[in-house]
C-alpha cells in the first residue's frame, strides 16, 4: 500500500477545496472546458459520488443516523473506491484528473466534527498527492450570501445540524462553515495549498488558475492536436 | 474505566461503561457463531442480559457492503472502509449503548478479524490499526485456534468454500481449495501474530463442539466473576497445524511424533478445572 507522497504516474491530478459558496466548482468546470479544447484526456470526478457506497450514504443521511465516525468512515469508503477504481487507473493511463473537493474537505469537516487530525490523516494516507491543489479563499459573509440567495434551504448535515451548534440551520451553517474555514487557513501551509482569491472576478480567477495548471501539464497526454 | 486502543469518539464516555464486552475471534468456519449460540441462553439462565453482535450487521453499512460484495468492483481498501464503517455504527449504536445498560456483549469477531482481512490483502499494518485506534478495548478475547488441516474437512463439510473466505479476490487464478488452503494459512499467521500482540486467549478450536464450549464457558465465567486471568489457560501453539510448511518440515523429521502430537487434545488441567467449576454438579 502506497503512502500519501508524490506520485510519478504520467497523468496530472489537480484538485479543488473551499467552503460552500467559494466558487471552486464553477472554477474547475472552466478549468475542464479549457483542458477538453487545449485537446488534453480530462476526467472529471466528484466528491461522495461513488456508486458502490451511494446507497449507503444516503441512507445515513436521511435517517440522520451517521456519527462524526461513521460519517468520516462513509467518506473516506467512497474516496477510496474512486482512488482505486477510478482516479489511480486514470492516472497511471496518463489522463488529467480534476476532482471537485478531495482529502483536505474530509481533513477540515472530520475535524470540525470532533475526530482525531492525525487519526483523519492516516486514515486517507493512501490519497495520492495532487499536482496542484487550489484553495479557494473567501470571507465567510461572501460565501453565506452566495449560497442563501441561490438555494433554497441548506442540508441537515451540509449545516452541521448534527454538531447542535444552534437550533437554526442557518446560524448553524455559518458557524460550522467558519470552523471548516479556521480549519483550511491551517491547512494551507500543512499541504502547500495553491491559495486563490476567490473575491476576484471570475475571468481572473480562472486566468491565474490556467498559467498555473498550464505550466505543469508538461506530461500529460493530448488526446488529439489542439485545433 | 473502559479504554480505547488510541483517540476515542467525540462524546465516548468510557467511564459509564459497566457492562462486559467479550470477543469470539476465529478464522472462517471455525465455530464462533456455534459457540455463542451456546453462550448466549447460558448467560441468560445467570440472568445476565446479552446483546450478540457480528460483523455486517449494522443497519448503516450491512446491506451496502453485502452489496458491494456482490459484485466485481471492490477494492481492496474500499473493503476495509466499508468494514470499519459497518464496525463503528455498530459500536456507536449497538455495542456502547448495551455496555452502558449492564449488558454482556457476545461479539462474533471484532477488529481483530478485520485487521488480519486487510493486512493479507496489503494493508498497511500502522493505517488499519490507526483506522480502528478508537475500538474499546474489549473485557476478553477468546480465540477459538485451528491449523488449516483441520478446518478445510469442517468447512467441505458444512457449507462448501465461499469467494471471500477462499480469498479469491487476491488468489483468482488458482482453484476453490487451493486459494482457500493458501489464503486461510495466511490469515491464521495473521491472526498467531494478533494473538501475541492483543493477549488473546486461546481456545483449541479442534475438539468437539461440546468440549471447545466447555473452555470457553469456563473463561467467560472468569471474566464475568472479575477473577484475573489464568496463564495456564492459554494452550501453546499447534505444532504444524497452522504453517502448512511447519508441518511438512516437521513430518520429515525422523521421529516427529511426540512433537506434532497436539497438545491441546489434552487440555491444561486448568482449563478443565475452571469448566467443572463452572458448570456446577451437572453434566460432567
Amino acid at each position: 500500500m502506497k503512502r500519501y507522497g508524490e506520485h510519478r504516474f504520467p497523468g496530472k491530478l489537480f484538485v479543488v477545496e473551499g467552503i460552500d459558496g467559494s466558487g471552486k466548482s464553477t472554477q474547475l468546470t472552466l478549468l475542464h472546458q479549457w483542458l477538453q479544447g487545449e485537446g488534453y484526456g480530462v476526467v472529471f470526478s466528484e466528491w461522495n459520488s461513488s456508486p458502490l457506497v451511494r446507497e449507503t450514504t444516503k441512507r445515513g443521511k436521511k435517517k440522520q443516523m451517521l456519527t462524526p465516525a461513521s460519517f468520516s468512515l462513509i467518506h473516506c469508503t467512497d474516496f477510496a473506491d474512486r482512488m482505486e477504481h477510478n482516479i489511480l487507473p486514470l492516472l497511471k493511463a496518463g489522463a488529467v484528473v480534476l476532482c471537485d473537493r478531495y482529502i483536505y474537505t474530509a481533513f477540515a469537516r472530520d475535524v470540525v466534527r470532533g475526530m482525531d487530525s492525525q487519526w483523519v490523516r492516516e486514515l486517507y494516507s493512501f490519497a495520492v498527492k495532487p499536482t496542484a491543489a487550489f484553495y479557494f479563499r473567501v470571507p465567510l459573509d461572501v460565501a453565506m450570501k452566495r449560497i442563501l440567495d441561490g438555494r433554497s434551504g441548506v442540508k441537515f448535515y451540509e449545516a452541521g445540524m448534527d454538531l447542535g451548534l444552534s437550533e437554526s440551520p442557518e446560524e448553524s451553517f455559518r458557524i460550522f462553515q467558519g470552523r471548516i474555514l479556521d480549519e483550511y487557513e491551517k491547512m494551507v501551509p500543512e499541504f502547500d495549498l495553491t491559495t486563490v482569491d476567490a473575491t476576484l472576478p471570475i475571468e481572473e480567477q480562472q486566468t491565474l488558475m490556467r498559467q498555473i495548471v498550464k505550466a505543469k501539464l508538461a506530461q500529460a497526454k493530448r488526446l488529439r492536436v489542439a485545433p | 474505566m473502559r479504554e480505547t486502543y488510541a483517540a476515542p469518539l467525540p462524546g465516548m464516555n468510557l467511564a459509564e461503561m459497566t457492562g462486559k464486552l467479550i470477543v469470539i475471534e476465529g478464522t472462517d468456519g471455525v465455530g464462533r457463531s456455534t459457540q455463542i449460540r451456546l453462550l448466549r441462553p447460558w448467560l441468560e439462565q445467570q440472568g445476565r442480559a446479552v446483546l450478540d453482535t457480528a460483523i455486517k450487521r449494522s443497519e448503516l453499512a450491512g446491506k451496502g457492503i453485502q452489496q458491494a460484495k456482490e459484485g466485481h468492483t471492490l477494492g481492496r481498501i474500499t473493503l476495509s472502509l466499508f468494514y470499519a464503517t459497518d464496525f463503528a455504527d455498530r459500536l456507536e449504536h449497538e455495542i456502547i449503548p448495551a455496555l452502558r445498560a449492564g449488558f454482556v456483549v457476545l461479539t462474533d469477531r471484532y477488529i481483530y478479524s478485520l485487521m488480519a482481512r486487510a493486512i493479507v490483502r496489503g494493508a498497511d499494518a500502522r493505517w488499519i490499526r490507526n483506522a480502528y485506534g478508537f475500538a474499546l478495548k474489549p473485557d476478553a478475547t477468546f480465540y477459538l485456534r485451528i491449523g488449516v488441516d483441520d478446518l478445510i474437512p469442517r468447512v467441505v463439510f458444512s457449507r462448501g468454500f465461499d469467494y471471500w473466505e477462499s480469498g479469491m479476490d487476491i488468489h483468482p487464478s488458482e482453484d476453490m481449495y487451493d486459494s482457500f488452503r493458501k489464503y486461510q494459512t495466511e490469515l491464521l499467521t495473521e491472526f498467531e501474530r494478533l494473538a501475541k500482540e492483543y493477549n488473546f486467549e486461546v481456545i483449541d478450536a479442534t475438539p468437539d463442539v461440546r468440549t471447545v464450549f466447555e473452555h470457553l464457558r469456563a473463561g467467560v465465567a472468569r471474566v464475568l466473576s472479575g477473577e484475573p486471568r489464568e496463564p495456564l489457560f492459554s494452550v501453546p501453539a499447534p505444532v504444524g497445524n497452522v504453517l502448512e510448511q511447519t508441518t511438512k518440515k516437521v513430518l520429515e523429521m525422523p521421529g516427529p511424533a511426540k512433537t506434532i502430537t497436539p497438545v491441546e487434545e489434552e487440555p491444561a488441567p486448568t482449563a478443565h478445572a475452571l469448566a467443572r467449576a463452572a458448570e456446577g454438579d451437572s453434566n460432567t
